[in-house]
């Protein structure tokens, strides 16, 4: 690895610890809750990083990304006896596909304008993008919230 | 009345599933106090942001641990019934429930209250006078700070989707002049999602005008991050574990939620585009 590519990977981690306490400050985490919830963002990440570093696409790379944030939720949520949610929700933001959603949204518009000519162009960067959004978003929820279903099993209470 | 009279009431021992008569039973005034504290607990942890599952277990468990048998609960998007049932008497009640918004205070507040009061530590009274304190319960931080931690959550996250560092400059000052005009038009009572409209309509005529002074090469990754706190996260994710238990009506209802939530954000962008003269990036 080297220098240039170690540092953009630093800085993605430092960021996405960041970007989860955030979100959290913005959910009215409390205070002591903070520091796991921006770990959880930055170790969500970086196992993606790594994944698509070595060559895997966005949308199972993105899938172990979230499960390990599911998985340290449930951790988390034990260790302080409070709820997983607290903390997959603010760690899962580093990964949410904006700029996808974005060019979807985009495509969509434009092609309600488009001719014949130009309308299959955007027909494609438009379905392309909005699927890329609808399949991360789909990875990331279903990914936190397996772990749940595998650590806790017990008898239906209601 | 012993443990076996109970079992024995004609009715109440035909069902195996449901363990009943095995504590003292409560008169109805006490079963009224338990239902509405149980129902209280549910209304909070529906309006702010509880999963299905989490809201049926906690007002569960509080119920049986307050004194009461057993408890039936149908949740909907809007609204909690609950049937509490100890020995031979039941009470049944609705509570209306109006989603507010995330608030992770709350709700781990109500996890620490469900501890304590099956550890014996609270009784009715108590949980009665915590459950009004944690209800009180608004910000935990200063609106100011929140405002400038959204700022540098966003442009964050324009730097990770490959920002250059003048548009993470510019998402700061977009997404934090929107969040003052959220919480400005939160303390309004708009309806949600045109709140969400406006703050995505700030948002973006500050950063397609910034785009317009053309100090960013990647406006694309400007404009999308600068939305980014509107993001609906709880819901999808909740709807993701509501459907996943079956709870389809809710996991249903929170999905379609989550969906009108982003199309408002696109709403907001795209009059904001139209107006500033920012096309086809």
């Amino acid at each position: 690895m080297s220098t240039e590519t170690l540092w953009v990977f630093l800085q993605d981690v430092i960021l996405s610890g960041v970007v989860a306490a955030g979100f959290a400050i913005l959910f009215n985490v409390p205070p002591r809750l903070l520091f796991a919830c921006a770990l959880g963002g930055a170790v969500g990440r970086v196992v993606r990083d790594l994944l698509m570093g070595g060559g895997m696409n966005i949308e199972p790379a993105t899938l172990i990304g979230s499960l390990v944030i599911g998985i340290m939720g449930e951790y988390f949520a034990h260790r302080y006896k409070t709820l997983a949610l607290i903390f997959t929700v603010s760690a899962a933001i580093p990964m949410v596909p904006g700029v996808f959603a974005y060019r979807g949204m985009l495509g969509l518009i434009r092609l309600s304008n488009a001719t014949g000519e130009t309308g299959l162009m955007y027909l494609t960067e438009a379905a392309i993008n909005l699927t890329k959004t609808g399949i991360i978003l789909g990875t990331i929820s279903v990914g936190i919230a397996m772990p749940v279903l595998l650590f806790r099993r017990t008898k239906p209470l209601v | 009345m012993t443990t076996e009279d109970i079992a024995t009431v004609e009715g109440v021992s035909e069902n195996p599933l449901h363990p009943l008569g095995s504590k003292p039973p409560l008169d109805r005034e006490e079963l009224r106090d338990v239902i509405d504290l149980s129902l209280w607990m549910g209304q909070l942890l529906l309006q702010y942001g509880a999963h299905t599952d989490r809201i049926e277990r906690t007002v569960h468990r509080l119920g049986t641990a307050l004194g009461a048998d057993w408890l039936d609960i149908l949740i909907s998007p809007n609204a909690i019934v609950a049937t509490t049932i100890s020995g031979e008497e039941f009470r049944t009640k609705i509570r209306r429930v109006v989603s507010i918004g995330v608030n992770m205070a709350i709700l781990a507040e109500t996890e620490t209250l469900i501890e304590r009061v099956e550890s014996g530590e609270v009784d009715r009274f108590e949980v009665r006078a915590e459950l009004k304190r944690i209800s009180l319960i608004r910000r935990v931080y200063n609106r100011w700070y929140v405002i400038a931690w959204v700022g540098v959550a966003c442009a964050g996250l324009c730097r990770l989707l490959g920002g250059d560092l003048a548009a993470v400059a510019a998402t700061f000052i977009a997404s934090s002049v929107a969040m003052w005009v959220r919480q400005e038009l939160q303390h309004q009572y708009f309806n949600p999602l045109i709140n969400v409209t406006a703050t995505a309509f700030v948002a973006g005529v500050i950063s397609s005008l910034l785009i317009r002074l053309q100090i960013t090469t990647t406006p694309l990754q400007l404009l999308s991050a600068s939305v980014l706190m509107l993001v609906p996260g709880v819901p999808l994710i909740n709807s993701m574990q509501d459907t996943i238990r079956g709870h389809l009506v809710t996991g249903f209802a929170r999905g379609f939620t989550g969906m009108l939530i982003a199309m408002s954000i696109a709403l907001g962008l795209l009059l904001a585009m139209l107006l500033v003269g920012v096309e086809g990036l």
